[in-house]
């Protein structure tokens, strides 16, 4: 067995060819990425140019852009929806506490396929599948929150306190009793917690989708800024600041409400 | 005479080690068991056993006469009639107090309606009439977690009380308590399984307040039992036997 001293010191180590192991990482992916710091810095009058042009907005779009904002709050809305509904079941069947081996294995690996596909790829997929508009945006968002939502009720199921579960199936409680009473009230807060940041993130991804036809801000988006109708992508970018900072506000008081 | 509870030559062991070897335990119908014993004697081991929540590595256990080898249909109806008032509590803390001793009778209610919160009114009565017993009336709609530790002890109490078990099994059900709130949390639930005729297993560390209350004694000391009698025959012997081990006290079975 090691002196304590020469323990530290292997840990010591062991932690330094870490740290080494992740500068040269870090280094090469800067390399790479052919980061130009003398660009970056020479940038600044295209910049101003550019935000000079968003200054005067031209409002005569703002009803067409309302029109599909609102459509692109309805496809994350619908779309976080639908995820729920499906990643609370999986994540059931993925919580290791609940689940036995051979069931949580298979669902957390296809948890894991469903989150590894880009949402821009997914919605390409659905628009060829089902065709142009905002049905195949609400899809896209579903089966991409599904991933990560299914993986993060998971991980809340599995720090629930086995001691009240135990106390609850301890009444005699069936096992569908034992989860609606001793598991589902310890993680409802995180649950819609998790739910919210989703919906935040879902409607920050619906304002992309557009681009690749699934419905949303995102085709008046990329209308505009291929036609240098500047005065009109700031109108976009207006509202688009304005409900996400909304959204923000509302999510933020409703997780402090349920904390 | 029926026993609610039968061990025999009972061993609870994790690898090599065996934190439990008992070989003949009976309780009878309407006893006050007190467990004594250093932490790690094997207090917990004993009412997780009988609880059901463990098995037993070797050895045959009856509780209210069944043996453990059942289906999982059968263990849950068992379980109905143990209730278990654990060390921490267990209680629900986003649950009011009113709905967290409801929980007691979900092993007799219609799982269906009971899934949807719903409960008969026969059960709300039940529930309001024993939180009245035992002192939580006007706290009903409080959450658990807004309550003193005294308090979440009562629902504690109460949700044991609302199962309608034969048996509670209280697991150091005072730890957390002060002195005082300590001995009047202990009668409470003394007087309320008196009322009810209900076998009671408490695991303690204070001979002193178990000698109040106790009609029988079962002193452990690594895994086994080294006294089982009446409190009156508990000397400071035994105790010094049961706590420290000490080789100059004698175990004894005075029953």
């Amino acid at each position: 067995m090691p002196s304590l001293r020469e323990q530290w010191r292997q840990r010591l180590t062991f932690q330094f060819v870490i740290c080494c192991g992740l500068g040269i990482l870090l280094a090469w992916s800067i390399a790479k990425s052919q980061f130009d710091l003398k660009a970056l810095l020479s940038s600044g009058p295209r910049f101003l140019e550019f935000f000079s042009r968003l200054t005067s907005p031209n409002w005569s779009v703002s009803e067409l852009i309302i029109h599909s904002m609102v459509e692109t709050l309805l496809i994350a809305l619908a779309g976080t929806f639908f995820a729920v509904v499906l990643s609370l079941p999986l994540g059931f069947l993925a919580a290791s506490n609940i689940t036995p081996k051979w069931v949580y294995h298979p669902v957390k690996w296809f948890l894991g396929f469903l989150r590894s596909i880009p949402l821009i790829v997914v919605a390409i997929i659905f628009v060829i599948a089902v065709g142009l508009g905002p049905f195949p945006g609400v899809l896209a968002i579903a089966f991409h929150s599904i991933g990560m939502l299914g993986k993060l009720y998971a991980e809340e199921f599995e720090t629930a306190n086995q001691g009240i579960i135990n106390a609850v199936k301890g009444t005699g409680a069936t096992w569908p009793q034992t989860i609606r009473f001793g598991l589902f009230p310890q993680c409802i807060p995180q649950v819609i917690s998790f739910t919210l940041y989703r919906f935040e993130m879902n409607f920050r991804d619906a304002t992309v989708l557009g681009l690749v036809g699934a419905g949303g801000i995102g085709y008046y988006i990329q209308l505009y800024v291929r036609a240098f109708q500047y005065d009109k992508v700031a109108v976009l970018i207006i509202v688009i600041v304005a409900v996400v900072t909304l959204i923000d506000l509302l999510t933020f008081w409703v997780r402090k409400r349920i904390a | 005479m029926a026993w609610v509870v039968e061990l025999k030559d009972i061993r609870v062991c994790y690898g090599t080690s065996c934190v439990l070897n008992v070989g003949e335990l009976k309780i009878a119908p309407t006893e006050r068991v007190f467990v004594l014993g250093r932490s790690g004697a094997g207090k917990t081991t004993l009412s997780q056993l009988i609880k059901g929540r463990l098995k037993p590595s070797e050895g045959s256990i009856s509780v209210l006469g069944h043996s453990r080898v059942v289906s999982a249909k059968e263990e849950r109806e068992n379980q109905r009639h143990i209730a278990m008032i654990d060390q921490e509590f267990f209680l629900i803390p986003r649950l009011s107090v009113v709905n967290n001793v409801l929980l007691g009778c979900l092993g007799r209610v219609s799982p269906g309606k009971s899934l949807l919160g719903w409960y008969p009114a026969s059960e709300w009565e039940k529930a309001e009439a024993i939180l009245v017993e035992v002192g939580l009336k006007g706290l009903e709609n409080r959450r658990v977690e807004t309550l003193s530790g005294g308090q979440r002890q009562r629902v504690a109490i109460a949700r044991a009380l609302m199962q309608d078990a034969d048996i509670i099994i209280a697991d150091e059900p005072i730890s957390n308590l002060d002195p005082e709130l300590a001995e009047e949390a202990l009668r409470l639930l003394v007087d309320c399984t008196k009322r009810r005729n209900e076998t009671l297993l408490v695991n303690l560390h204070q001979p002193s307040l178990a000698r109040k209350f106790a009609s029988r004694f079962i002193g452990l000391s690594r895994g086994r039992v080294v006294y089982d009698g009446p409190p009156v025959s508990f000397t400071s012997d035994d105790e010094e036997f049961v706590y420290r081990g000490n080789e100059n006290g004698k175990g004894s079975s005075k029953k």
